[in-house]
C-alpha cells in the first residue's frame, strides 16, 4: 500500500512512531503539529536532540548520563565514596536523588538480568562494579534494583557475587507507600511489608 | 450469589433470548445442536471473560452481527447485581457493573463465580497432568485470589530459567551457572510455595472427592487423590541441582511444580489407565463438585453451578442421586436425553430453533 502522505511526512511519522510510548496515532499528531509550528520552534527540537546525542555520554565511572567524562554526582567531592547505590537505569538515580536522603555514590547497571531479553550479567556493568569495589574502598553496596522479578534476581545475583568482597551489602526494603491506607494496599505489597516488619523501640 | 435473569442478544445461535432462572435448579432441555450449551457458555463468560469451550470470544458473536450482548441480573452478598457486557470483534469488550462502566474488562473477574462441568472435563482424568494442575490452580485462585500473583510469578521464573537454559546450547559456562543458581533460588522460593498451596488444597478436596464420587458413581469404590512431585523426596532445591545436567542438555526445566500431577485412583488402581469411561466421567464430575464445595466453604458463598450434559453417562439412579445431592446454591443444567425419573426441577426451559420457552 502506498502512503497517502508525502515521503518526508511519512518518514517523520515513522521515526516518531519508533519512540517509546508513541503509537501510530500520536506519531501522526506530533508530526502534523511540527509541520504547523514555526520553523524556529521545530528546529529547536532538532537541535536539542543533536546536542544531547553529541554531548551527553555515559559517566566513565558510574555509567550515569554525563556531559564529558564524569557525571556531576561522581565529580562532587562532598559525596561519600564508600557507599554505592546500585540501580538499573539513570532515571532511577533521579528518583533516589529526589529523596535527598542519600549522600553516597551510584553505579548504573544499565539493565537487569533477563534471559528472555538476552540480558545476562555480562551485558550489565557488573565487571565495572567489581573494579570500583576494589579500587574505591567501598564499605557498603545498596542494591536498589526494581522490586520486580528481574530486579530481585539481579539483586540476588549481586548479593551472592559481592559476598566477602564488601563489608556490607544491603537491599532496599519493600513495603507500603507512606501516607497511604492499608486497605488500598495490594496483597503482595502488604505481604512483603509484613515479612519485613521491624521491632519498634520505644 | 444468584442470577435471576439473563438476556442474550446476538450470542451464538440466539438473535435474542430472555431467560428467567430459578434460585435453585433450572434445567435446559433440547436436542443436540439446539444451543443449550450456548446459554451456559454466555454465563460462564461473565465469570471468566472466556469461553469454557476454549473458543475465542469472537466466535460467541452470532454470525452476521457486529457485537453480542450478555446481560445478567441477580444478587451477590445480599446486594443487587447487574452485569452488562458487549462482546466485539475487534477492540475492547465493554463491561458495566451495576451500570458503572469498568475501566478494564478484567475488573469483572471475581464478581460472578461459576463452577463448570462440561463433557470435555473427562480430560481431567483421562488427559495429561497439565489439565489436573490447571484444575488445582483454578480452584486455588477461586478460593484465594492472591495465588494469581504467585502463579504468574512461577510462570515468569520458569520462562526466564528456560531462556537461560536454551541460550546455553547444551553447555553451561561458569558465568551462566552462577546466574542459573539465582533462577533456581527463585524457583525454589515461589514454586515451593505454589506446590505447598496445591498440596494443602488437595488435602481439603480429598474427603469431599471420595464422598461425591460415592454419590454419583455406579459402583461405590475408594477414591484417592495424591499430589505427586518427583522432587518431593529430595526437596526442590536439591532436585534442581540433580537435574541440572539434564536441564542444560535439553534446554528446559525438567523438574519443578510445572511438572507435578495428581495421582487419581479408584479402588487402588490408576484412574487414567484402569477405570472405565463411566468411572472416569464420574470422577471428573466429583473433582468439579469437590472444588465447588471448597470454594463455597472458603468464600462463604456458592458459585453458580453449570452442569453441561451431565446425565449422558450416568445411569438414571445415579442421575437421581446427583440431583438429590446438589450442593447449596444455584444450578443450571442441560440435558439432551430428558430428565431422570425422580427429578423435580424448579424450572424447565425448552430450547428449540434458537428460542427458549418455558416447559
Amino acid at each position: 500500500m502506498t502512503s497517502v502522505y508525502a515521503k518526508p511526512v511519512q518518514e517523520l511519522i515513522d521515526e516518531l512512531g519508533r519512540l517509546p510510548g508513541v503509537g501510530p496515532k500520536s506519531a501522526q499528531r506530533i508530526a502534523f503539529h511540527l509541520l504547523k509550528v514555526e520553523k524556529g520552534d521545530a528546529l529547536r527540537l532538532a537541535t536539542a536532540i543533536i546536542e544531547a546525542k553529541d554531548r551527553v555520554t555515559f559517566c566513565q565511572r558510574c555509567f550515569n548520563i554525563a556531559e564529558g567524562g564524569m557525571c556531576a554526582l561522581c565529580a562532587d567531592d562532598r559525596r561519600d565514596p564508600t557507599i554505592l547505590c546500585v540501580v538499573e537505569e539513570p532515571r532511577d538515580i533521579v528518583a533516589v536523588e529526589k529523596t535527598q536522603e542519600y549522600q553516597g555514590r551510584y553505579h548504573v547497571l544499565q539493565g537487569a538480568i533477563s534471559p528472555i531479553d538476552g540480558v545476562g550479567p555480562e551485558q550489565l556493568r557488573i565487571r565495572e562494579l567489581l573494579a570500583r569495589i576494589d579500587g574505591e574502598s567501598v564499605q557498603e553496596v545498596i542494591l536498589c534494583t526494581n522490586p520486580n522479578l528481574e530486579g530481585e534476581a539481579t539483586a540476588m545475583y549481586l548479593s551472592r557475587l559481592l559476598r566477602g568482597l564488601v563489608p556490607k551489602v544491603t537491599r532496599i526494603a519493600s513495603g507500603l507507600p507512606v501516607g497511604g491506607d492499608l486497605e488500598y494496599a495490594d496483597e503482595l505489597t502488604l505481604g512483603r511489608a509484613l515479612e519485613g516488619r521491624r521491632e519498634v523501640d520505644g | 450469589m444468584r442470577l435471576d435473569r439473563v438476556w442474550l442478544q446476538d450470542v451464538r445461535s440466539y438473535a435474542t433470548a430472555d431467560i428467567e432462572l430459578s434460585p435453585r435448579l433450572t434445567v435446559l432441555l433440547g436436542d443436540n445442536g439446539e444451543g443449550k450449551t450456548n446459554v451456559l457458555e454466555a454465563i460462564g463468560w461473565l465469570a471468566t471473560l472466556a469461553s469454557f469451550r476454549g473458543a475465542p470470544t469472537e466466535s460467541m458473536i452470532r454470525q452476521g452481527a457486529n457485537s453480542a450482548i450478555i446481560r445478567a441480573e441477580g444478587e451477590r452478598e445480599g446486594r443487587a447485581l447487574l452485569i452488562e457486557t458487549e462482546l466485539v470483534f475487534s477492540g475492547r469488550n465493554r463491561v458495566l457493573l451495576n451500570r458503572q462502566p469498568l475501566k478494564r474488562a478484567r475488573d469483572l473477574l471475581g464478581v460472578l463465580r461459576v463452577t463448570v462441568f462440561a463433557p470435555d472435563d473427562l480430560d481431567l482424568v483421562k488427559g495429561g497432568p497439565a489439565g489436573r494442575r490447571r484444575y488445582l490452580d483454578e480452584a486455588l485462585v477461586a478460593s484465594h485470589p492472591r495465588y494469581d500473583a504467585l502463579q504468574s510469578e512461577v510462570d515468569k521464573v520458569l520462562k526466564q530459567r528456560n531462556a537461560l537454559l536454551k541460550g546455553a546450547q547444551g553447555r553451561l559456562q561458569e558465568e551462566a551457572a552462577f546466574t542459573l543458581d539465582v533462577w533456581d533460588a527463585k524457583l525454589v522460593e515461589s514454586g515451593g510455595r505454589l506446590a505447598e498451596a496445591r498440596q494443602h488444597l488437595l488435602d481439603r478436596l480429598h474427603p469431599l472427592l471420595a464422598q461425591t464420587y460415592d454419590a454419583v458413581a455406579n459402583r461405590p469404590a475408594e477414591v484417592t487423590a495424591r499430589y505427586v512431585a518427583d522432587w518431593a523426596d529430595a526437596g526442590l532445591a536439591q532436585a534442581l541441582v540433580t537435574s541440572r545436567r539434564d536441564d542444560v542438555r535439553r534446554g528446559v526445566s525438567t523438574t519443578g511444580p510445572h511438572r507435578d500431577d495428581i495421582d487419581l485412583r479408584i479402588g487402588g488402581l490408576p484412574a487414567r489407565t484402569h477405570a472405565s469411561q463411566g468411572e472416569q466421567r464420574s470422577l471428573a464430575l466429583a473433582l468439579r463438585l469437590a472444588a465447588h464445595h471448597v470454594i463455597t466453604d472458603v468464600t462463604g458463598s456458592a458459585p453458580v453451578l453449570l452442569l453441561d450434559d451431565v446425565f449422558s453417562e450416568l445411569d438414571p439412579d445415579r442421575s437421581d442421586a446427583l440431583l438429590e445431592n446438589l450442593p447449596v446454591g444455584q444450578t443450571l443444567l442441560t440435558s439432551a436425553s430428558g430428565l431422570p425419573p425422580k427429578a423435580t426441577p424448579d424450572r424447565i426451559l425448552i430450547v428449540r430453533d434458537g428460542r427458549i420457552t418455558l416447559g
